[in-house]
This record gives C-alpha cells, sequence and structure tokens, in this order.
C-alpha cells in the first residue's frame, strides 16, 4: 500500500465514528425536514411544505421571535449577574479564590430537573417568594405573577444559566496580566480607570462569549417552559418537543429544528470568532 | 488603600454574590427540608420531622431502577467515549494528520449544539437504521455528548508533551504500541480519568437530549421529570437531596484534579 493511500485510510478510519454518530444524524434529521406525514406514516419526499407552512402561520413566526427575546434577555441577565461575581473571584488571591470559583461552578452539575422542580417551588402559588412578599406586606395576597408565565421562565432560566455565564467571563478576567493592571494602576490609573480602560476592554470578548452561551443553551430549553410555562409561555423549543409527542409530525418538527440549529449555528460560530480573536 | 467609594462598592459585589449564592444553592436547601419535614402552605410543620424517608429510599423500586440505568448508562458511554478521544486525539496530534479540523468539528458539535437538535437528529437517524428508543440509543446519545469533554482534555495534555518523547522511544527501538503504552499512556492517564469524572457527571444529569431517546427506559432525570408533574414525594425528595450531594462532591473532586493538572 502507497503512504497515500495508508493516510486516507487512517483518515477514514479515525473519523469513521464521528461521521456515523454525529454528521450523518444531523445530515437525516436536515433531510427529514423536506419530509411530509400521510395518515401518521413518514413519507421521504423532496418538499419545502414544512417551511412554506411554518412561515405562513400566524403563531409560529411569533413564537420564534419571542424565544429570541427571551434567550437574549436570559444572556443579559447571565451577563450582568454573572460579570461582577466573575470580577469579584478574580479580585481575590489564593486559596479564597479558588474556593469562591468552585462555590459558583459546583451549580452547573446540579441537576437540571431538580433546579426547574426548585424554582417552582420558590415562585409558585404557595411559594416561598408569595409567602415572603405576603409576610412583609407588600401583597395582600399570594398572586399567579411569578409562575405560569413568561416571567416564570425567563427567572428560572436566569437562575439555571447563570453559572454557565460567570465561568467564561472568569476565564477572560484570568487572561489579563496582572501586570497590565498594576502598570495601569502605577501611572496614576484610578481604579475605576484601570477598570474603564484596561479590565473592561480586555474582557470584553470572553464576556460576550459567555452571553452568546447562554442564549444557546436557553435556545434549546424545553423542559423549564413546560413545567413553569404555563399555557401562555410557548417557546420553540416547546413546540418543537410537541411535535414528537401528541402532534406527532416530525419533518415538521425537524424543519423548525433546523431553523434553531441556524441561529444557532450563527450564535456559535460569532462567539468561535470573538474567542479566536481574543488569544492573538 | 482603598477609597470610601472602593469599599461601598465591594460591599455591594459580596452583597450580590452572597445572594446569588442563596439562590444558587437553593435547591439543595430546599430539597433537604422537603425530605425532612412536612411543608403545607409554605408553612414549614417542623413537628413533622423525621428521617425515615431516608430509610424508605431503597425500597421504590421504579426509582432504583431508573438509578441502575442512569449509572449503566454512564458507566458504559464514558468508557466508550473515553476509548474513541484517545484514539481521535493521538491521531489529530499525528504530524501527517488528514481533516484533523473536520474531525473537531464532528468531535465538537454535539457539545456546542442545542441539545433539543442533538437529540432529535439521534432519534430520527436511529428510527431510519432501526435502533429503537432505549439504553443502547441513549448510551450512544451519551456518548457522542460527552466525548467533546475528554476529547479536549486528552488533546490539550498530548499538544503539551514535547515531540522528543516519542522520537527517543522509536529510536531506542519501541514498538508503536509500546510507545504508546509505556510513554504515551501515563502522560495522558491523568487527563482520561479527569475527563471521564466529568463526563460521567454530565452524563448523569443529561436529561434534553435523554427525553428523545429513553422510550420506556427511565434514566434518573427522566424519571424525576415524569414524577414532578405529579409533584415529589418527602422519599424523592430525599432521594435529591442525595443525589446533590453526590454531584456536590464529584465537582470538587473534578475541581481539585484540573487545579492539580494546571500546576504541573
Amino acid at each position: 500500500m502507497s503512504p497515500r493511500l495508508a493516510r486516507i485510510g487512517l483518515f477514514v478510519a479515525a473519523a469513521s465514528a464521528p461521521v456515523v454518530f454525529v454528521l450523518v444524524p444531523i445530515a437525516a434529521f436536515l433531510i427529514m425536514s423536506f419530509w411530509r406525514v400521510e395518515t401518521s406514516q413518514l413519507v421521504p419526499d423532496m418538499t419545502v411544505a414544512n417551511y412554506a407552512a411554518f412561515f405562513a402561520s400566524d403563531t409560529y413566526p411569533r413564537v420564534f421571535i419571542e424565544t429570541l427575546q427571551l434567550c437574549a434577555i436570559v444572556a443579559v441577565i447571565g451577563v450582568a449577574l454573572g460579570y461582577p461575581i466573575a470580577y469579584l473571584i478574580w479580585r481575590q488571591h489564593g486559596r479564597l479564590r479558588y474556593v469562591l470559583l468552585l462555590l459558583f461552578a459546583i451549580p452547573l452539575f446540579m441537576s437540571y430537573i431538580v433546579k426547574i422542580y426548585t424554582m417552582r417551588s420558590i415562585l409558585g402559588l404557595q411559594g416561598f417568594l408569595n409567602q415572603g412578599l405576603v409576610t412583609l406586606g407588600i401583597l395582600d395576597q399570594p398572586s399567579l405573577l411569578f409562575i405560569y408565565n413568561r416571567l416564570a421562565i425567563l427567572l428560572t432560566m436566569a437562575v439555571i444559566f447563570l453559572p454557565f455565564a460567570i465561568l467564561p467571563i472568569y476565564l477572560s478576567l484570568e487572561r489579563i496580566p496582572r501586570s497590565l493592571v498594576h502598570a495601569s494602576a502605577d501611572l496614576g490609573g484610578a481604579p475605576l480607570a484601570s477598570f474603564r480602560y484596561v479590565i473592561l476592554p480586555l474582557s470584553a470578548p470572553g464576556t460576550i462569549v459567555g452571553a452568546l452561551f447562554v442564549f444557546v443553551l436557553a435556545l434549546g430549553d424545553f423542559i423549564t417552559p413546560q413545567m413553569v410555562g404555563g399555557p401562555s409561555g410557548f417557546t420553540i423549543g416547546r413546540v418543537i418537543w410537541s411535535q414528537f409527542g401528541l402532534a406527532f409530525n416530525w419533518p415538521f418538527g425537524a424543519a423548525m429544528a433546523s431553523l434553531l440549529l441556524l441561529v444557532a449555528f450563527v450564535v456559535i460560530s460569532l462567539a468561535a470568532l470573538i474567542a479566536r480573536r481574543q488569544r492573538v | 488603600m482603598a477609597t470610601r467609594g472602593e469599599r461601598i462598592f465591594d460591599i455591594f459585589l459580596w452583597l450580590l454574590a452572597g445572594l446569588v449564592f442563596v439562590v444558587l444553592y437553593a435547591p439543595v436547601a430546599i430539597s433537604a427540608l422537603f425530605s425532612i419535614v412536612e411543608v403545607r402552605r409554605g408553612d414549614i410543620l417542623w413537628e413533622t420531622a423525621t428521617l425515615e424517608w431516608y430509610a424508605r429510599l431503597w425500597q421504590n423500586q421504579s426509582i432504583m431502577d431508573a438509578i441502575r440505568l442512569t449509572l449503566v448508562v454512564g458507566a458504559t458511554s464514558v468508557v466508550l467515549s473515553a476509548m474513541l478521544a484517545v484514539a481521535l486525539a493521538l491521531y489529530v496530534t499525528r504530524e501527517d494528520a488528514l481533516g484533523r479540523r473536520f474531525i473537531e468539528l464532528a468531535v465538537y458539535l454535539p457539545f456546542l449544539l442545542p441539545p433539543i437538535v442533538t437529540g432529535l437528529a439521534l432519534l430520527m437517524f436511529f428510527s431510519q437504521v432501526g435502533v429503537s428508543r432505549g439504553a443502547v440509543a441513549v448510551i450512544i446519545g451519551h456518548g457522542a455528548f460527552v466525548l467533546a469533554v475528554i476529547y479536549r482534555l486528552v488533546v490539550t495534555r498530548l499538544q503539551s508533551l514535547p515531540a522528543s518523547l516519542v522520537e527517543a522511544s522509536s529510536d531506542l527501538g519501541a514498538t508503536r504500541w509500546q510507545t504508546f503504552r509505556h510513554v504515551l499512556w501515563p502522560q495522558i492517564a491523568p487527563a482520561v480519568v479527569t475527563g471521564s469524572i466529568l463526563a460521567l457527571a454530565l452524563s448523569f444529569d443529561e436529561t434534553l437530549i435523554t427525553s428523545f431517546l429513553a422510550g420506556n427506559e427511565m434514566t434518573l432525570p427522566i424519571r424525576l421529570w415524569a414524577m414532578m408533574r405529579v409533584g415529589f414525594t418527602p422519599e424523592i425528595n430525599a432521594l435529591v437531596t442525595v443525589v446533590l450531594l453526590v454531584s456536590i462532591a464529584l465537582t470538587i473532586v473534578i475541581g481539585l484534579r484540573l487545579r492539580a493538572g494546571g500546576r504541573e
């Protein structure tokens, strides 16, 4: 066997598993978005009817846009709360810094379902938030303000995905050479000026990556909206999921998921681009 | 010297961090509370306090089945993924490797894409090639999902090794296998172990991809999701408390290992 053939053979062997278990399924699902369903049977076809039905509908495009807005707000909350916390951790030294970092990383691995359940018992009609507000006299009686609506989805997602924002922001802060911060102080820069002209610009790319990361995570979540969103809190993830249960329209679900994939792909590419630039 | 303004700002930061800490750790506190006492209409009935639920936990058959399946899925998918990750990492770090970026793209995609897309894609693929929903489908799904994590750690470790290590080994007459077994493996083993623990923690909690692939064979998160619709019993809260404490312990182990690895 020639060396060239051997090289190609080795590549085929190495690439086979990722291709079969990742790329082929993704291709299969993109293809299925052009199929149709007839009397509960999948029919292979090449029709854009699923996409046409999506854009012609009164509700789905609106739900899609609203989902993007919701995820954007969750990402903004993630950065608004995550940045100060990451900054606080970064300012500490030695063991304290490490312990703080670990404390805010641990929730990443706490059960996702249990987090949703906990948020439900905090936000619910008989929940701790309502009890607290009634006790404080802010509310006369427990209200449904915080549960089974969009606000509930927003708050729950913000809590679940916040730790995912803290970590990338912290990592981008950590990459700033200490000498730069000291130099800025030595040159007479007030702490605020150092922050404004040194720390903030240098940590901005990592912060944006963190926000994009949270955005994609929120975009694909369909269990949170289902469990705390109530009848009004629909997101595109929840609509897609329903196509695989009662509605049984896989091709339509695949078409909507393809649009979601497109958005996710753009966002991830953007994040990768920013991350690569930062390293240069 | 810190000015007055800075001190106030610092206090504000600590208060914010404290508040967020309380919210993030509420799941542990609330599960532990509900597992010990009864809570009715937001009032905690302290007189009902008991640890009985922890003892009864082991008698719930459906929960024990779910835990067993979760552990089997986790162990199988992580072992398969770790082997594949090492093979791929060895391949892409070869000088004559073809399609490096192509392989990395395929490895990272399931980790980066929204899980709803990964889950759906695998479900549709499996339905066409005749793999039914169940344990096997879930194992492949988890394997694809956690591969990126182990791969990343192993590749980083391999790239940090001097090329002279392998050259010296082959100059001394070692075969490829001997070089791997006695030179490379001892160097990458810690990364494989750390990656595998991380992967296990991810697999243990994976819910969204699993929800498409599990069918009637429920892993623990899927079982908990089904139970959430009717509300958790004190028994489930006892279980959840144990699970959360285990995952916290696991995260601390990962954190310590990553820190030790970074120091080398």
